[in-house]
């Protein structure tokens, strides 16, 4: 199944792929013909003495010129099956890479990042040695095996019918040792991955290891793994021993016994005997058993590209895509306002981590988010941003639901900004504009500056040319947000999605990126995840969440006012930046004249 | 030629240094060697019987006893080399895979011996490639560079010699011409091979990032709709890809030509100057078959020449990486006349100052605690104030500079380390557990404990209802394989596989971060009740879990600020107090303010 699916990634290639076929066929034609060149020569020339100029360089021509043919063709088609074992693996991973791209968020969720990138890299790479595998060594020594066989019938057809014995000797050779390798190398590879999970595992546990002195136990057991798998690899030894090279010899010189036998007993019996088909049967013999050999060795390699080949086709099958467009129309985002009816969402489908979420945003207004981890406060954004489905209740932007949208259309007029301001490998510049091309030089410049990042920027060595190492290393956390926020208002977008960072950076730094978010959401309606509630007193609506719930809403008077959770909240943090600038006094004497004195009691 | 003297002094330097393990493994080597060497006298053979047949067929003296005596000689060749195929695989192969195994044995010893300075200054990646790929390439020296050297040694000295004593010197000589070119091309091709390769390996390894950052990167890239664009950079390195292994290519599809085109033109000198000779009457056609058989044979000794010379080199870089690493001495070590005795008694603190290897500032300073036997030291601070440092120290994890820890009067250096470590239970911050059974892995320091024992501590750690609650119970199996436990639930098997111990001394490091507050306080309570007059140390964020202990230290910057019991450091206006307060508001928080 697999293995037919991989044949047809080979169909845009058809065309090359005949040449460099017809390529192999004349130049494993031509390594056929020069021993029965030779022979003839042998027959014709050698024996009855007839070396007069023509017929010398009539030989001698011929065979130079097969010689150097040869050589040719076999560089042409052995570069282009290489090339075009590139090219398909190459179309094989664009195709799952293609794929990745379009799959929604809780595929991610559930996929680790190492075994998807394993997929679509060293997966696709064990497939490519299957085409080389293929084209390369199974299709030239087929190919080599039949050339050989029509080169003897040339010379001698019984002798070619008895050599054709060799072939299902050959097939039965080639099926027991795959069957018994197959078996042995699975165990050897098991045996590998299980000690190397157990070294690595102890690797990292060592502290606990040897604390709990089991250091001379697990040796013990290691040692186990390692002589077991000493066992497999002396088995897979015997087996390679007993079918593969010292098996062909034999075969092969049982062969060559059986060709000067018959030869033998035709002289014997008084005929003619040409010296020279003996001697090119003998030679083309010579030829068959390297191929066998070649192929029986290829035999384990392919059954692994299968099995990589059967995990890529799974990856490429995957149907969990991201939300899409639904219905026609191209509705347009023009004012932001938000809206959310009675939204309820379910990672699992088990556990709701949003219940009966409603609010509005108006054009222009900022709502807060705020409460503890795991209180819905990312899903909320997650589902505005679309990148789960909404199931239960509506979202609706200007009044149209969220699912009517182009993807474009929301990608260009919402901004978000993540807790974690990825950065790409690129410079300052390309992280800024991403890949999109109508953002001009001018504008990134513009957008660095609105949110005060150009300071830091122009002070770099090479300003907007800066080299991003991996994951943008070399900034400071307060850099790379200030990146990030240039990133995002690069797009001018109507709606800001912000995902505040709890992180602390610097005070200077601190300070540019406040005052960069105060002018980011002026005119743009704002979502807001708020860590510090000092940073949203001003919004037009605080949702304070619990367990999936708003449990209270308002401005930020009105909630200090109920004395709620937003409070204790607010004292807590209060408190906490107080204690932090040495004014504890003012802190405690805030919190102890809290009404519901909660220190009164024990938890 | 300086190609040639370079490889051979390499060769001559990796089994110098492999020499003993060839003197160990005497008997396959020398018998392995023997039979490779009575090969190529064996292949000699069939050639020389194919010319009598030949050269009486020719005559057409043939008689069928002839044929008889050459049929059975070929045979026998045959069963013989079958024999000895067979024979010199296991001996010389199975010696190499001996030596791999015998390695990876010997590194993973060596491993268990290191103290943790050792894993901190090589990374687990690093540690585990010397494991695999660096003793699999000094395996390769010991087997095919063994049989490289030995075969184009014997089977290119034997027929050459053959060839040029028994058949026709000056012949072997022309025919000869072009396999030095042969050889000098292969080993041309190996070098730009080598270098091509690395960079598409380059390009690959750029992919392979592109990939990882992109998935990383996955929420971004939908955010800002950047799909197609990703695809499009995605492509451009792809292609890149494609062209540097397509470079490649062109320079490995140069082999097979090559080795068609100078055995070609071998065979033409041969059978063009073979025929003069024949038609001379010098030679017999026989011969001349048999010699250009003989030239057939040739082909491998010249291309197993190439290839040794590239196994050894490889070789020679691992042996030495995997020597240095072997060469690395623990830093902790048992002093002479350690004391053999289970150490017991009250623990003394007197530390002047301590520096890890390579830091430029203390981590601990001016440390002076006593805890009697029996009683629960608390240790509270902020994230890197050294509570970790302090609990790692009495494990002898790393030695201390300036001062000295005693437990019942003797420093802990004049114990033997094994007999230190029995006294302590130790429950480390970052929970790591084994993919073994929950069983296995509770019993991990007592492999012989029965199930009570281990349901017994799993009740105390408050964990035995969750795995009765798994599917398998204490045989369902933990890791990547088997069921994803929550931080909280290896927490508690951690501290289960501690108390198993039951140890003089038990160390908790931060080991209730994960359990919410009822839980901890069950643990806590069970471990009060079941050890009597036993040490117990705990160090935690949360300050509930050192609430009830006979004294805590507070530290910050490497020192203790605060000293004192809960009700002293509650009327002392400190850190403790404020990080209580705030930690009592937090808790209500979490609960939803209620």
């Amino acid at each position: 199944m697999a293995f037919r699916r991989l044949m047809g990634y080979l169909k845009p290639y058809q065309g090359k792929f005949w040449i460099a076929f017809v390529a192999l066929l004349i130049a494993t034609g031509t390594d056929v013909m020069i021993p029965v060149i030779v022979s003839k020569f042998i027959d014709n020339a050698l024996i009855p003495r007839q070396l007069d100029p023509a017929t010398l360089w009539f030989y001698g021509g011929i065979f130079l010129l097969l010689q150097v043919i040869s050589p040719s063709l076999h560089y042409y088609q052995l570069i282009s099956f290489q090339v075009i074992a590139q090219w398909v693996i190459r179309q094989l991973r664009m195709d799952v890479f293609s794929k990745v791209q379009h799959l929604g968020l809780s595929f991610f969720d559930r996929t680790p990042t190492g075994s998807l990138v394993s997929r679509i890299t060293n997966d696709t790479e064990a497939i490519k040695e299957l085409y080389i595998s293929v084209l390369s060594s199974f299709l030239q020594n087929i190919i080599l095996i039949i050339g050989v066989f029509i080169a003897m019938f040339a010379l001698d057809v019984t002798l070619a019918a008895y050599c054709l014995i060799l072939l299902p000797v050959f097939y039965m050779l080639m099926q027991t040792y795959r069957r018994l390798s197959s078996k042995v190398y699975h165990v050897v590879r098991s045996k590998l991955s299980q000690m190397n999970a157990k070294l690595n595992e102890s690797i990292q546990g060592m502290n606990i290891i040897q604390a709990l002195r089991q250091e001379s136990r697990l040796r013990t057991e290691f040692g186990k793994l390692n002589q077991e798998h000493y066992v497999a690899v002396v088995k897979n030894l015997k087996i390679f021993g007993l079918l593969l090279r010292p098996a062909t010899y034999l075969i092969s010189l049982t062969t060559i016994v059986l060709v000067f036998n018959y030869f033998g007993i035709q002289s014997i019996a008084g005929g003619a005997v040409r010296i020279g088909v003996l001697y090119g049967i003998l030679n083309l013999l010579d030829r068959i058993f390297e191929p066998v050999n070649q192929m029986m060795m290829r035999l384990s390699q392919m059954q692994q590209a299968v099995v990589s080949a059967e995990r890529v086709f799974e990856l490429l099958d995957q149907t969990e895509y991201a939300p899409q467009k639904e219905g026609d129309g191209n509705p347009v985002i023009r004012h932001g306002r938000i809206e959310f009816e009675n939204v309820s969402f379910s990672y699992d489908g088990k556990n709701d981590v949003l219940k009966n979420i409603s609010f509005v945003a108006e054009p222009g207004q900022t709502v807060a988010l705020v409460g503890h981890t795991g209180s819905g406060k990312s899903s909320i954004i997650n589902l505005l941003m679309r990148f789960y489905p909404v199931k239960r209740g509506t979202i609706k932007i200007d009044g149209v639901p969220l699912q009517c949208y182009s993807d474009e259309e929301l990608r260009s007029k919402m901004g978000l900004v993540l807790q974690d301001p990825f950065l790409f490998v690129g410079d300052v510049r390309s992280n800024i504009r991403l890949h999109n091309h109508d953002i001009s030089d001018k504008k990134i410049k513009e957008a660095a500056r609105f949110v005060q990042a150009d300071t830091f920027i122009e002070k770099l060595p090479q300003g907007y040319d800066e080299p991003v190492g991996e994951r943008g290393a070399t900034f400071s956390s307060g850099q790379r947000q200030l990146l990030a926020f240039a990133r995002t208002m690069a797009i001018d977008p109507k709606i800001l999605v912000l995902d505040e960072a709890t992180a602390s950076v610097d005070t200077e730094t601190e300070e540019a990126i406040q005052t960069a978010l105060e002018k980011m959401r002026k005119g743009r309606t704002t979502i807001a995840i708020a860590h510090r509630l000092s940073t949203i007193q001003d919004a037009d609506l605080i949702l304070v969440l619990h367990r999936g719930e708003i449990v209270e809403r308002g401005n930020h008077q009105e909630l200090l006012a109920k004395k709620g959770l937003y409070y204790k909240m607010y004292l807590l943090q209060s408190g906490a930046v107080l204690l932090e600038t040495n004014e504890q006094t003012t802190a405690r004497s805030l919190i102890l004249n809290s009404p519901n004195s909660i220190f009164g009691r024990k938890l | 030629m300086c190609f040639l003297f370079y490889g051979g002094v390499v060769i001559l330097s990796i089994f110098r240094d492999l020499w003993w393990f060839f003197k160990k493994e005497k008997k396959s080597y020398i018998t392995g060697i023997a039979a490779l060497l009575l090969l190529a006298l064996l292949g000699l053979l069939p050639p020389y019987a194919i010319r009598h047949v030949v050269d009486q067929i020719a005559a057409g003296s043939l008689t069928v006893k002839d044929l008889l005596f050459w049929s059975v000689l070929c045979i026998g060749v045959g069963a013989a080399s079958y024999g000895l195929g067979y024979f010199w695989r296991i001996q010389l192969f199975g010696a190499a895979h001996r030596l791999g195994q015998l390695l990876r044995n010997q590194l993973y010893e060596h491993f268990t011996k290191m103290s943790p300075s050792f894993f901190h200054r090589h990374r687990t990646g690093d540690l585990m490639a010397h494991a695999t790929n660096d003793i699999q390439a000094i395996a390769t020296t010991a087997g095919e560079g063994v049989l490289t050297l030995a075969d184009s040694i014997s089977i290119g000295s034997v027929v050459i010699f053959t060839m040029a004593v028994f058949i026709d010197w000056k012949l072997t000589l022309i025919a000869l011409i072009p396999m030095p070119i042969m050889a000098w091309l292969t080993n041309y091709y190996g070098n730009l091979l080598h270098q091509r390769f690395h960079v598409a390996q380059e390009a690959f390894s750029d992919t392979n990032d592109k990939v990882q950052e992109n998935i990383s990167g996955m929420r971004v890239i939908k955010a800002f709709g950047q799909e197609e664009a990703e695809k499009k950079v995605f492509k451009e390195l792809l292609d890149d890809v494609v062209e540097k292994n397509i470079a490649v290519a062109k320079i490995d599809a140069l082999y097979d030509p090559t080795i068609i085109l100078c055995v070609g033109v071998s065979f033409f000198l041969t059978v063009a100057f073979g025929s003069v000779a024949v038609v001379d009457g010098t030679m017999t056609i026989g011969e001349l078959t048999q010699f250009t058989i003989y030239l057939g044979h040739l082909i491998w000794p010249m291309l197993a020449f190439g290839w040794l010379f590239n196994i050894v080199e490889r070789g020679r870089a691992s042996y030495d990486r995997v020597q240095k690493l072997l060469s690395m001495k623990p830093d902790i070590q048992d002093q002479v006349n350690a004391i053999d005795k289970l150490p017991t008694g009250d623990i003394q603190y007197q530390i002047r100052s301590f520096t890890y290897p390579g830091s430029p500032t203390p981590a601990l300073e001016d440390i002076g605690v006593s805890i009697r036997k029996g009683e629960t030291l608390g240790i509270v601070g902020k994230t890197g104030s050294g509570k970790t440092t302090f609990l790692r120290l009495l494990l002898r994890e790393f030695d201390i500079q300036d001062g000295v820890i005693r437990i019942g009067g003797c420093s802990i250096t004049d114990y033997k380390l094994h007999r230190l470590r029995e006294a302590i239970g130790y429950v480390p911050q970052e929970y790591v557990l084994f993919s073994m059974t929950i069983k296995e892995n509770i019993a991990f320091g007592r492999p012989d404990a029965t199930q009570e024992e281990v349901e017994e501590v799993a009740r105390i750690a408050c964990i035995h209802e969750d795995i009765l609650e798994f599917e398998h119970g204490y045989q369902t199996v933990v890791g990547e394989k088997g069921v994803t436990l929550s931080g909280g639930q290896k927490q508690r098997i951690s501290i289960a596989r501690a108390l198993l111990l039951d140890p003089e001394i038990l160390i908790l490091d931060d080991s209730l971060s994960a359990v919410d507050a009822k839980t901890e306080a069950s643990i806590l309570k069970a471990l009060r009740e079941n050890r009597a007059n036993k040490t117990t140390l705990i160090a935690a964020h949360r300050l509930s879990a050192v609430e009830l202990a006979d004294q805590i230290i507070v530290m910050d910057e490497g020192r203790i600020v605060e000293y004192g019991t809960h009700q002293e450091l509650m009327e002392n206006d400190g850190w403790y107090r404020d990080m209580y307060e705030r930690q009592q508001l937090e808790s209500l928080v979490l609960e939803g303010g209620a």
